[in-house]
This record gives C-alpha cells, structure tokens and sequence, in this order.
C-alpha cells in the first residue's frame, strides 16, 4: 500500500514537472569572424538540454549545410565526431573564403522521445556573419520550419529584442510557441524555479515572436509544432506524432558600458 | 591610424571607428594577382576611392583607383608581397582595409 503510494505521488510529481525542453545546437566559436580572428569558424554540433547542460546523443544528422550568396553547399561529410556534453555530437572547421553570412543548418535524424510518446525533429540553423559583411542577415532557407530572423542575429547586445517569424512549410504559423533557453555554458546560471529554464513565447497573428536576452551568451529559439505526419516507432510497431522544431541560436554580446 | 598596423601574425590595431554605414574591404588573391573589392555595408558598390597598397613594413608601395564596380587588381609580381600587403581603401569619407597576409598567398598557390 505505501508502495503504491509512494509510486501514485512520484508519477503525480512528473506529470505535474515541466517538461524540459531539447535543442538541436549548431554553435560557433565566434558569430562575427573578423579577419583577425582567422580564415575559418569552428562550430560544435549537438542536441540537449541547454540550460542544464545536459547532452543527448546525436546521430548523423540526415543533412548539414551552409548557404552563403545564394549558394547552399553539402558539409555532411565534412563533419568530425566529437563528444559534447559527454554525449555524440559534432565538430566542424569550415573556411570563410569570402565575406559576407553564412548559414549554417541541420536537419537531424528523428529522434524518440518516450517521455513525450513523439518523435523530435528539430531543424536547427545559427547565422556566422565574415569580416565585417553582414549581407544576407535575413535570409531565409527554406527548410521545412524555421525561424527567419527579423532582427539581425549576431552583433545585438545584451537586453536586446530579438524577433523572428515562425514558418512552416514556407508559411508563417500564427501563435507559435517558441520556447527560449540559454546555453549555460560555463556561466553557472541558476532558475530559482524550474518553469524558468525553459522561457515560452508566443508569436502573433502574422507569426513574429519578440524576446529579450536578459544577459550575454548564446540563446536558442524553438518553434514547435506538430508534423502532418507520423513515424512508425520501431519497438511498438505503432504510428507516432513528430515534433517538428525550427531552431535558431543567437549570440547576445556584453555591453560594455557603464 | 592605419600605419599603426603590424602586419606580423596578424597582430592589428583596433578597427576603425563605425559610420552609419561602413566600407566593407576584402582582397582575394591566387598566384597571379591580388583582388581588391570595396562596398558600403548597406550593400551599395563603392564606385570611387584609392586604394593603396603598403608592404610588410608599412611602406607605400603603390596606389590605385577603384574602378567603378569597386574593384581594382595588384599584379603580385608588381610589388613585394614577402611580408604580406596590407590594402588600405579610401574614399575620402570611409576608408577601411584588408591584410592579405603571406599565409593567404602561399595557401592560394599551393605551396
């Protein structure tokens, strides 16, 4: 009896705790490359719980790019193992022959989730802008959903808005939730509560979300929505709902006034 | 401000202070020549301006005009390119630069 008990209170105590949320992660060792910095841009590909630091294994992703001038070029091949977050992940070094913006993106493997009974696809982009060109900011791929960004996506400082437009399927999604998170890397924050690791936004009529960084550091966005269609999970033989996430990481600078 | 610049290791002063719009220089090269490019951050072709090219040491090599698509060409075998180049563009009322650096020669010609 105590030990149904004890079962019936945990299982209340789950229900009742937030769900925390996943992230693709596409980040770079720096969003704004100067010609000081070098002729290339490290990134690190991952997919976990960002806050928490707590990594998830990620398999090959199905593709991985970059765009730059209008031009989208296959990096798949290209991409390193690597253990992020003490889980699989990703390292690139990729050269910036030119200036200008480059878009990186990833379209990873569908991914089980029991706890949420739903496959988790989350189509994740960051924006690397090289030797002071910030041409192509805005530019919008044409992934199956992803956040176009309506602020610039690098060079904002800290307290700034960021604002973006959900779309999918080339279309922007009105009321979107966009769940916000911070990259909790080496910065030791805290929540004094969990709803506050996982940040909710809701975007407008027209789809344009509005969020502002309470400090520096890197912040990424998922708009959520749920797929036109199921993927059958291996082990139950059954047709599931799939997550399908558009993911984009923003880099916050410090202000550096007083 | 721009003499001020060590070209060794990459080793620079600070960039130069920010218009409301910048002058965006970048200069590609191959074993040939050296190729000079300049446009406002807002997109717009920087029609006019010169461009000048100082060696390793900081010293005046030559100067050119900008053609009028922004672009103008260094013949390297026109100037001594041993401590790399830096590209100096100036219009007057933006000027700005880029070092090409002997890594970026030698990676371009294979060597």
């Amino acid at each position: 009896m105590k030990r149904l008990f004890l079962t019936a209170s945990l299982a209340t105590l789950m229900a009742a705790a937030p769900a925390i949320a996943h992230y693709g992660m596409i980040i770079p060792n720096d969003p704004m490359i100067a010609q000081e910095d070098g002729r290339s841009v490290a990134l690190t590909m991952s997919f976990s719980h960002p806050f928490e630091m707590d990594g998830m294994m990620l398999d090959t992703p199905v593709s991985f790019s970059v765009t730059h001038e209008g031009t989208t070029t296959d990096l798949l091949g290209s991409l390193r193992d690597a253990t992020v977050m003490d889980e699989q992940g990703y390292t690139l070094d990729y050269p910036l022959e030119r200036p200008g913006t480059y878009i990186f993106a990833m379209e990873p493997q569908p991914y089980w989730e029991p706890a949420e009974d739903a496959f988790i696809i989350h189509y994740t982009k960051t924006y690397v802008t090289a030797y002071g060109d910030d041409e192509g900011w805005d530019t919008e791929l044409g992934l199956k959903t992803e956040i176009v960004p309506l602020s610039k996506p690098f060079g904002l400082w800290e307290h700034n808005v960021f604002q973006g437009i959900v779309k999918m399927d080339g279309e922007p999604v009105p009321y979107a939730e966009v769940e916000v998170e911070f990259f909790n890397d080496g910065a030791g924050a805290t929540a004094p509560d969990e709803l506050m690791i996982t940040q909710t936004v809701k975007a407008d009529a027209g789809g344009v979300f509005t969020y502002a960084a309470p400090s520096d550091g890197w912040w990424g966005f998922a708009a959520l929505n749920t797929a036109d269609y199921t993927l059958t999970e291996a082990a139950s033989g059954q047709e599931k709902a799939v997550e399908l996430g558009a993911v984009i990481w923003v880099h916050f600078e410090e202000w550096p006034g007083q | 401000m721009i003499r001020a610049l060590v070209l060794s290791g990459l080793a620079v002063v600070a960039p130069l202070g920010a218009a409301a719009h910048q002058l965006v220089v970048f200069a590609s090269v191959d074993c040939v020549a050296v190729s000079v490019e300049a446009k406002f951050s807002n997109g717009k072709v920087t029609q006019q301006g010169d461009v000048r090219i100082l060696d390793g040491e900081n010293n005046l090599l030559t100067t050119l005009q900008l053609q009028s698509d922004g672009t103008a060409q260094v013949p390297l075998d026109s100037v001594d390119h041993s401590g790399g180049l830096l590209i100096e563009v100036d219009t007057g009322s933006h000027d700005n630069y880029w070092i090409v650096t002997p890594e970026d020669i030698a990676r371009k010609c294979g060597s």
